[in-house]
């Protein structure tokens, strides 16, 4: 029996580093207690009647201004609808809308740039080697920089929000729609950056391995055998990217910019719950018709 | 007289596209072995699944252990699955749990969802104690705690087999369990499964494409073709003729140039 | 040949359409390109910009006594970040797992051996799908709100508290993580489920061992991503009134502070780029 024992504590003991796993799941665990516990949130404060009695105001503040005096009709609901879109929505729509085609478009075409000194595979001594050979180390160094450079770039781009990147620009270039859209284009490039020479670098590097053999220059083999390859997987991501483009594009309004996010804060401040209400709605049904869109792209990209 | 394990009376399982079963009628004692013989397509997996009650007869009666399966409520069709242990054909493994965890999981019919989660979370020590011994009997131990999609293909048999096993079964069914294997691990595999079944009084049945496998280990065998049974009968009374005529390609399955010759 | 150039037709198209989408957006907004060298602001640009090279250590201007060290604020400020982008994450997961599940097809396939009798199939034709498709409905809702735009709603019905925050970003994310959630147990391979239910384990058993364990690895990249998103969405909540690093570097900006900002843009960006490692790396440990 003990002998087995032994067996079994030996064959644990071999056992590849799932203790790392099971170290951060522990780390993770107390980390989100902590923070739990830290902001401290009083569950009970909420239920105050304070609290209800706001609450109660605010659903009451969200019907419609003009019609709280009239009788419940569609047509009342209509035409207070149609004031607000043909003076503010329809426009605010179509800013949103635009925005956030033009800075993904800027986004992507900037992305792919940069995209093959970004990828592994191709920015070393020697592309698409086979795993074996080991190029020398003092050919080595340029690349790596170069590859840690460009990818650095892509999280810096990243890692700062579009809404921050919008303030930034704003204060620099004053109200308009450049802010939004470059605070959109430089976070997306980041991301669209990376995805893409992800892409690249699970590529089957047989073709241009063989293309390499043929004496190609790396931007050679890019422009012959990469980019092709990669185009469907690339519109794939650009296209996911762009729904969540609009999504950002209809809150970038709240700083300045004449679209959906800018009318719903205007409402905010004046207590005109009810247009604020019907502004998140109409950036809800924008954000359904570009996922919808995007949906439908995707699926005949995925067919071809 | 033995008690029957398994019985069909007169059992048609119709599919949508295609009769699998048409009129079968058999039965299976207790502590018998039998293999499953036939091409592809003629529904051994069909008469496999049948058994512990994962496909309904169109018409005719299923019985195990003299209970009709139809009229089981479904805490006793958990029950029932719970005493027969399955080896699928594709395994239907946990690729990223390791083989400890797989194993463990055969009991998960007999116990709560909390002590199924417990048990794979935190594996007490004499549990682990069993499926390492269990692991002894298939051959595979130092392989504990390995990641299952870390082994190989025979490997990985082992484990489902061993799955099987510590549900402590009454019945062993297997669909197929050496297709993939080369032909020496496949003897290996067959034997071992044999020879555990033998030893610990189960029944088995065991489909199997390979017929020198099937005489070799099983003293019954049945003959599967188009979803009708061709023999059934002891290995010793079997000869050759009949199983060439289980294997003959019909007229339509043949190749337009082998027709016109 | 003739597939490749069918698919490339395709992508042609499809790169066509979008510079045909671009041109027209551009036209729409009247696009001006020298509003991106506006004069006047130049002075601001290159402050702000040179400012890059030397981020605050110390406060610029003089403080009040007793005011916190500029460091200890902006780790304060990225503690807490992190501390609203994991609580509202940890709603947000639980949730989604839990719409994910039902508006997916995984609950409701049902066991064909099983003799279908009058409530079973009431069960199985009218109130089943009546709940996915409820549910689907109710997530594609939630998630077509921007978090700002909840945190707006949030406010102004609740006013400004932790629960605001953490609500105006768990409710969005549950809806992210309900719908690729829904995806990932639709996709995975079913048959481990099928097993485990052929051995005798119940409906809970098939789908915490037959389902869940294939789909984790899925999960659990998703989740990475997912609280990466979260904690920029936190320190964006800043500039609302939360207490996080937006809320900080709101003022600084104001009262031209760049080398301030720069500070705290770093911190940010330092926090983002470990945690994207961090992922990175339990990703490829889990897949090992």
């Amino acid at each position: 029996m003990s002998q087995r024992h032994l067996e079994i504590q030996s064959l644990r003991l071999k056992r590849p580093a799932n203790r790392f796993l099971r170290f951060h799941f522990l780390g993770i665990l107390i980390l989100l207690v902590t923070a739990w516990i830290y902001l401290d949130i009083p569950w009970s404060e909420l239920f105050l009647s304070r609290r209800i009695d706001n609450l109660q105001r605010f659903a009451h503040e969200i019907y419609p201004y003009d019609l709280r005096d009239q009788p419940f009709s569609f047509t009342g609901f209509w035409q207070w609808f149609t004031k607000i879109w043909s003076e503010k929505g329809f426009a605010a729509t179509q800013t949103t809308f635009s925005m956030s085609i033009v800075a993904i478009i800027l986004a992507g075409s900037t992305a792919m740039m940069f995209v093959l000194p970004a990828s592994r595979n191709v920015a070393s001594p020697e592309p698409f080697l086979p795993a074996s050979q080991k190029p020398q180390l003092r050919r080595y160094w340029p690349w790596k920089m170069l590859v840690t450079l460009v990818r650095g770039l892509f999280i810096v781009a990243r890692a700062i929000p579009e809404y921050i990147w919008a303030f930034l620009f704003i204060a620099l270039l004053g109200p308009g729609a450049w802010p939004a859209i470059l605070a959109l284009a430089i976070h997306n490039f980041g991301i669209l950056g990376k995805l893409g020479a992800e892409v690249v670098e699970n590529i089957d590097p047989t073709t241009p391995r063989a293309l390499r053999g043929q004496g190609l220059s790396r931007l050679q083999i890019g422009i012959v055998a990469l980019f092709p390859m990669s185009l469907s997987k690339w519109l794939l991501f650009f296209f996911y990217r762009w729904e969540t483009c609009i999504r950002e594009a209809t809150v970038l309004g709240m700083l300045g910019i004449v679209s959906l996010g800018f009318w719903a804060r205007e409402s905010r401040a004046r207590d005109w719950y009810d247009e604020m209400l019907l502004f998140v709605l109409l950036g809800a049904m924008l954000v359904l018709i570009g996922d919808f869109v995007s949906a439908v792209t995707r699926r005949w990209i995925r067919r071809a | 007289m033995t008690s029957h394990e398994f019985e069909l009376e007169n059992v048609t399982v119709r599919f949508p596209s295609v009769t699998a079963l048409d009129s079968i009628s058999l039965t299976i004692g207790t502590g018998e072995q039998i293999a499953l013989v036939g091409p592809s397509g003629s529904g051994k997996t069909t008469l496999l699944r049948l058994f512990n009650g994962t496909v309904r007869p169109s018409s005719g009666c299923v019985r195990v252990r003299q209970v009709d399966t139809r009229e089981l409520s479904s805490v006793q069709l958990r029950k029932l699955r719970s005493q027969i242990g399955f080896v699928h054909q594709d395994l239907s493994l946990v690729p990223n749990l390791n083989v400890l965890q797989n194993v463990l999981s055969g009991r998960m019919g007999r116990e709560s969802f909390a002590q199924s989660l417990r048990m794979i979370l935190l594996p007490i020590s004499s549990e682990t104690a069993n499926v390492h011994q269990l692991l002894k009997r298939v051959g595979i131990e130092d392989k504990l705690f390995t990641r299952t999609d870390k082994l190989s293909g025979g490997q990985q048999q082992r484990v489902a087999i061993a799955r099987a096993l510590y549900q402590q079964p009454e019945a062993i069914l297997a669909d197929e369990p050496v297709s993939s294997v080369d032909p020496a691990r496949a003897n290996d595999t067959i034997g071992l499964l044999t020879k555990i079944c033998r030893n610990d009084n189960l029944t088995m049945c065991v489909s199997l494409h390979n017929l020198d496998l099937a005489r070799k280990f099983f003293p019954r065998l049945i003959g599967l073709r188009e979803g009708a049974i061709v023999f059934d009968r002891q290995t010793s009374e079997l000869n050759d003729d009949e199983f060439h005529r289980l294997y003959q390609l019909t007229e339509e399955e043949m190749l337009p140039d082998r027709v016109e010759s | 040949m003739r597939p490749l150039t069918r698919i490339f037709g395709l992508r042609s198209r499809v790169l066509l359409g979008i510079l045909i989408a671009g041109g027209w957006a551009a036209w729409q907004l009247q696009l001006d390109f020298h509003e991106l060298l506006p004069a006047n602001r130049w002075d601001t640009a290159r402050d702000f910009f040179h400012a890059a090279l030397s981020p605050a250590i110390v406060y610029e201007d003089p403080t009040p006594a007793g005011t916190q060290p500029l460091l200890v604020k902006v780790a304060k400020g990225i503690w807490q970040t992190i501390c609203f982008a994991m609580t509202a994450i940890s709603m947000a997961i639980v949730g989604g797992v839990l719409l994910g599940f039902l508006s997916s097809s995984a609950w409701w396939e049902d066991d064909p051996a099983r003799d279908a009798n009058c409530l079973r199939q009431l069960l199985r034709n009218l109130i089943t799908p009546t709940i996915v498709w409820l549910t689907r409905t109710f997530v594609v809702l939630i998630r077509s709100i921007h978090e700002l735009l909840w945190a707006i709603l949030f406010l102004s019905a609740m006013g400004l508290n932790t629960l605001t925050a953490i609500l105006a970003i768990a409710v969005p994310y549950t809806g992210y993580f309900a719908k690729v959630f829904s995806e990932i147990i639709d996709e995975t391979p079913r048959d481990t489920a099928y097993a485990i239910r052929e051995l005798g384990g119940s409906p809970f058993h098939v789908f915490f061992f037959g389902l869940l364990p294939r789909a984790l690895p899925d999960m659990t990249a998703y989740a990475c991503y997912r609280f990466e998103c979260a904690l920029r969405s936190s320190a964006v909540m800043g500039f609302f009134g939360i207490p996080t690093i937006g809320y900080y570097l709101r003022p600084a900006f104001d009262e031209q502070h760049f080398h301030e900002v720069w500070t705290y843009l770093y911190a940010l960006i330092l926090l983002i780029v470990i945690v994207d490692r961090w992922s990175d790396l339990l990703r490829r440990r889990i897949t090992q």
